[in-house]
């Protein structure tokens, strides 16, 4: 089936077919129902028009009839051809001729000779069975072929009493008898008197040529002959279709059958019909085209809705804003209706999933994509080396939230930003998360940014009134700039958010993002894969940092520090894995191999015959974790020396309990504590009496600037007393002047650790320190940086 | 008239019987194809020999009357010179006329038993008819042979005394299907005794005319 692409064409094509085939199937039932009607008619006319000229056949003949019969019975007219008078004969012949009407008269005698009325040659050439014909015992009647033409004949015998002879009249039956023969007809056939020629075929006298062509004529005539009682019949004739009537006549000569043929071409008897059914085709052509407008017109209006209810829904999906007109009230004027509705929610609902998409929900301030756009949109005007983001950090977030609430908390950051979109109309502002808000703007360089978030955080430290409480806030301000700064940070808000966390390392109130020291933490973290293998390839090692006793004036012990010599990125500090390593979990390999290395080394000291204390560095990670101290006590029965444990407080801190149990079962091992970098954590007291600690090892912070500040030299001769006290021996790190040493001395600390003394230096340069220096520590060389590697 | 009628036979039957001792009698017998007997058909024979060269005479009236507008007889065979007369019996007039080339003649019309008489002088058929009355036929057969009889009703006739030898004879009849209404047939007669001659002839008597069959 067609597929219509139009609604308009379906209807339209669907109406007219439909009301075609209806007119189609009326005019055929009219045009059937006539043409039956017309046959029957036809018929009927043919069949009386038969009768009719029967009638007026027997009527002519009767006149003839009763013409020859005066005449053959005339005493005048047998006395005269009983006298052989032929002139009386001739002119009794001719004046009853006339009388009679007809065409042709003559007198055969008995021996067959004839006597004519006028020319002799028509009559010499009547064949001798219509001669024969002629002559009966009565009087005949029929049909005779005279001078080639059919002639409507009687003969009557002339008695005397015995036959003297047969006086004979004959009328031609011509177009003007046939005519008149059709003029007594109520429809106009052709009426014509058709005889057998002599090749057997029927003829036509009015149509002149030889009939043998005639094949439906001869057909026709032929099987009318054979039924008992011709009625009309279908024929063609001329090409024509018509229905025809063959009546026989009696004929003179049994050779020459004639036969009256009416004809009645259908043609003719429908042309009065032709106009009726013209005038119908014409009302059902006017009709389909009336139609097919008319459809075309209301399918217009049909469609035309809909047409604009697919624009509609088409401008709706392209995001536009759309309003259908709506001028009807039935389904289509309804559909549209709840169209507009529909598109109105859809639009409204699609602004509020906007809204929310680019808002932040608790304090309806611009969200991180908001500020997304809003920098795209500043970069496209101001060009990226103008645009500058500020993140701004509420400090102590978690402290704030938990004085006021996460309610209220919320409210502060949204009063934050109003404040921001009040004093700095043209700076964009947005909340990045919970605690960070964030300002986009335009400033001519680094350092006027700079200034302008540090004046906004500012701005915004100002006391804030929240309900009946008065807060009071203070942020930190990270700065970025838009253009591209290769940190591999690839968001501004990014870079942004890391200055906030790198002012706070640094304890500034503001800071600019520095690229190099945030490094690269998605390659540092790769690193953390490749420990492992670093480790069975031995490119960890351990470097050593003697321990220097400052009563026996000689090296008694080392800390041993892990070194990575990675393959591609050269030396690594352990700043950049220790601290990843306890976050990815490799702390534990990485211990157990410093721990059997450090072991491995202290045998290799022995050998050169120092038997020294060696301390390995244990994660506070580790002490929470049992197997790990199984493992490590397990290789420390292996050690051949002092082995020495350093743990910071903050260690003991994340699960005390266990982390406590450790330590103990580490000393009762035999293993010595070291409380680590003591002075920069918590260094709680309670935690100092709980650890059964051996050691206490002053953070280098206070031991480097123990020669200038009288508070620092303070702290550290009442921490050694507080150690000592508690039976701890004292080491200080980071001892780097002879001055340094000389007041630790003086304080009765007991080790020292630092530059001064030596670096931490590999193991092959650490036996042969040892071996140089067995007893003259001093010796060391001073080491100009005061930096720890 | 009458009784010159009743004399005539007697006379004849005498004549034949005394003059011509040595003589055969002719039985015709002559009937349609289909065995109907055929009445008025005239039979003449003329023998060879010539046989009775005397004065005709026949032995019944030589006489065609009208009555009930019709002739009687049908066929009358006369000798040659006879004068026939035409009584009319009916008391309508009769126009009585012949075209035959033997003898044409018209008796005008005449009234009731008025009687006029033609005289024939010549042998051959003489067909009548009335003017009036389509439907009257009549035939006059006019002989030169005293060897003439007509069928009875039963379709014979005899013919007495006739000579021994070959004789011809001819059969007519109206309306008769021959040549001229007659058959010939050339017979030979016995010296004495009887000679049978059967004719099986067809009649086509005019549809329009009155006749007996």
């Amino acid at each position: 089936m067609f597929r219509f692409r139009r609604l308009r064409t379906k209807l339209t094509v669907l109406y007219a077919s439909l009301f075609a085939s209806v007119l189609l199937v009326m005019t055929g039932v009219v045009y059937s129902a006539i043409a039956n009607n017309v046959g029957h008619v036809v018929r009927g006319e043919l069949a009386a028009s038969g009768t009719v000229f029967d009638r007026i056949w027997a009527l002519r003949t009767n006149q003839l009839e009763n013409g020859a019969g005066l005449l053959s019975r005339d005493f005048g007219f047998r006395s005269a051809i009983a006298t052989h008078d032929a002139a009386t004969i001739q002119s009794a012949l001719d004046n009853q001729m006339t009388r009679l009407g007809a065409d042709t008269a003559f007198l055969i005698a008995p021996d067959g000779a004839v006597t004519p009325v006028g020319d002799p040659g028509p009559v010499q050439r009547l064949s001798p069975a219509t001669l024969a014909g002629l002559q009966s015992d009565g009087a005949t009647a029929g049909v005779m072929m005279f001078d080639g033409a059919p002639y409507q004949a009687v003969s009557a015998p002339v008695m005397a009493p015995m036959p003297m002879g047969w006086v004979v009249f004959a009328s031609k039956l011509d177009r003007g008898q046939l005519r008149s023969l059709e003029s007594l007809s109520a429809i106009p056939l052709d009426a014509s008197i058709v005889y057998r020629a002599a090749g057997g075929g029927w003829r036509d006298p009015a149509e002149g040529a030889a009939s043998d062509s005639n094949a439906p004529l001869n057909a026709f005539v032929d099987a009318a002959l054979k039924q008992a009682a011709p009625g009309p019949m279908p024929m063609s004739h001329g090409g024509e279709r018509g229905i025809g009537l063959a009546k026989p006549l009696q004929s003179l000569d049994p050779n020459v059958p004639a036969v009256l043929l009416l004809r009645y071409p259908l043609a003719r008897a429908m042309a009065p019909y032709q106009l009726m059914l013209g005038a119908m085709l014409l009302i059902g052509f006017g009709g389909i085209a009336l139609l097919v407008f008319g459809s075309w017109a209301l399918a217009k209006d049909v469609t035309r809705p809909l047409s604009a209810l697919e624009d509609a829904a088409h401008r709706l999906q392209e995001g536009e804003q759309v309003l259908v007109g709506v001028d009807a009230s039935d389904e289509i004027g309804r559909l549209a209706g709840r169209f507009n509705e529909m598109a109105a929610e859809i639009q409204s609902r699609e602004q509020r999933i906007t809204h929310l998409a680019l808002h932040d929900a608790d304090t309806d301030l611009p969200n991180r994509q908001s500020l997304e756009r809003e920098i795209a949109a500043l970069t496209r005007d101001a060009g990226e080396d103008h645009v500058f983001v500020a993140a701004l950090g509420v400090d102590r977030f978690s402290h704030v939230r938990g004085a006021i609430g996460h309610t209220l908390f919320a409210t502060l950051m949204g009063e934050l930003g109003a404040r921001i979109g009040l004093s700095e109309p043209q700076m964009r502002v947005a909340r990045l998360s919970s605690a960070t808000l964030a300002i986009a703007f335009t400033a001519a360089d680094p350092g006027a940014a700079l200034a302008k978030a540090e004046q906004v955080a500012k701005m915004l430290e100002a006391p804030l009134r929240l309900g009946e409480n008065t807060v009071d806030v203070s942020l930190t301000a990270g700065l970025s700039g838009c253009a591209e700064d290769g940190s591999g940070v690839s968001s501004v808000i990014d870079r942004a958010t890391i200055a906030v966390d790198q002012a706070r390392d640094s304890r500034r109130r503001s800071a600019v993002f520095d690229a190099v020291a945030y490094g690269d933490p998605a390659a540092n973290l790769s690193l953390m894969s490749e420990m492992r293998s670093s480790i069975e390839q031995g490119h960890m090692l351990l470097h050593h940092q003697p321990k220097f006793d400052l009563r026996q004036r000689a090296v008694v012990g080392c800390e041993a520090l892990v070194r990575w010599t990675h393959p591609t990125r050269g030396l690594l500090a352990p700043d950049l894995f220790i601290g990843m390593a306890e976050e990815t979990g490799h702390i534990r390999a990485l211990t157990e191999w410093v721990l059997s290395q450090a072991i491995a080394d202290q045998r290799a000291m022995a050998v050169v015959g120092r038997k020294i204390a060696v301390s390995v560095n244990i994660s506070g990670r580790l002490l929470s974790d049992p197997e790990f101290a199984e493992v490590a006590l397990a290789l420390v029965e292996g050690a051949d020396g002092e082995i020495c444990f350093e743990i910071t407080e903050t260690a003991v801190i994340e699960n005390p309990e266990l982390a406590l149990a450790i330590i103990d079962r580490f000393a009762r091992a035999g293993v010595k504590v070291s409380i680590d970098d003591y002075g920069t954590g918590l260094s709680s007291l309670a935690y100092l009496k709980q650890i059964k600690a051996n050691e206490l090892k002053i953070d280098k912070s206070f031991i480097m600037a123990l020669n200038e500040s009288q508070r620092d030299a303070l702290l550290v001769r009442s921490t050694i007393d507080l150690a000592h006290s508690l039976g701890l021996q004292v080491t200080a790190e980071g001892v780097e002047t002879e001055t340094s040493l000389a007041l630790l001395s003086g304080m009765g600390c007991d080790l020292a650790q630092g530059y001064l003394i030596a670096r931490p230096m590999p193991m092959g340069q650490f036996l042969g320190f040892l071996k140089s220096e067995p007893d003259a520590a001093m010796q060391a060389e001073p080491m100009p940086k005061p930096r720890v590697a | 008239m009458e009784r010159l009628a009743f004399i005539l036979p007697i006379i004849l039957a005498i004549g034949l019987s005394v003059s011509n001792a040595a003589a055969a009698d002719l039985v015709v017998q002559v009937r349609t194809t289909a065995g109907a007997p055929v009445e008025d058909a005239v039979v003449t024979v003329y023998p060879a020999s010539g046989g009775d060269t005397g004065p005709i005479h026949f032995d019944w009236p030589l006489r065609m009357s009208q009555q009930n507008i019709a002739f009687h007889p049908f066929v009358l065979i006369v000798p040659v010179g006879a004068s026939v007369s035409f009584p009319n019996l009916d008391n309508v007039r009769h126009h009585v006329y012949s075209f035959s080339p033997t003898h044409q003649f018209e008796l005008k019309l005449y009234g009731r038993d008025e009687t006029r008489s033609v005289k024939f002088d010549k042998a051959g058929t003489v067909a009548l008819g009335c003017n009036i009355h389509d439907k009257m036929a009549a035939f006059i057969k006019v002989v030169d042979t005293p060897y003439a009889a007509k069928t009875d009703a039963n379709g014979n006739l005899v013919i007495h005394g006739l000579p021994p030898g070959q004789a011809t004879l001819h059969l007519w009849r109206p309306y008769m299907k021959a040549p001229n209404n007659e058959i010939t047939k050339v017979i030979a007669s016995p010296a004495d005794g009887q000679v049978s001659e059967t004719f099986a002839v067809e009649i086509h008597p005019p549809a329009m005319m009155h006749s007996a069959f």
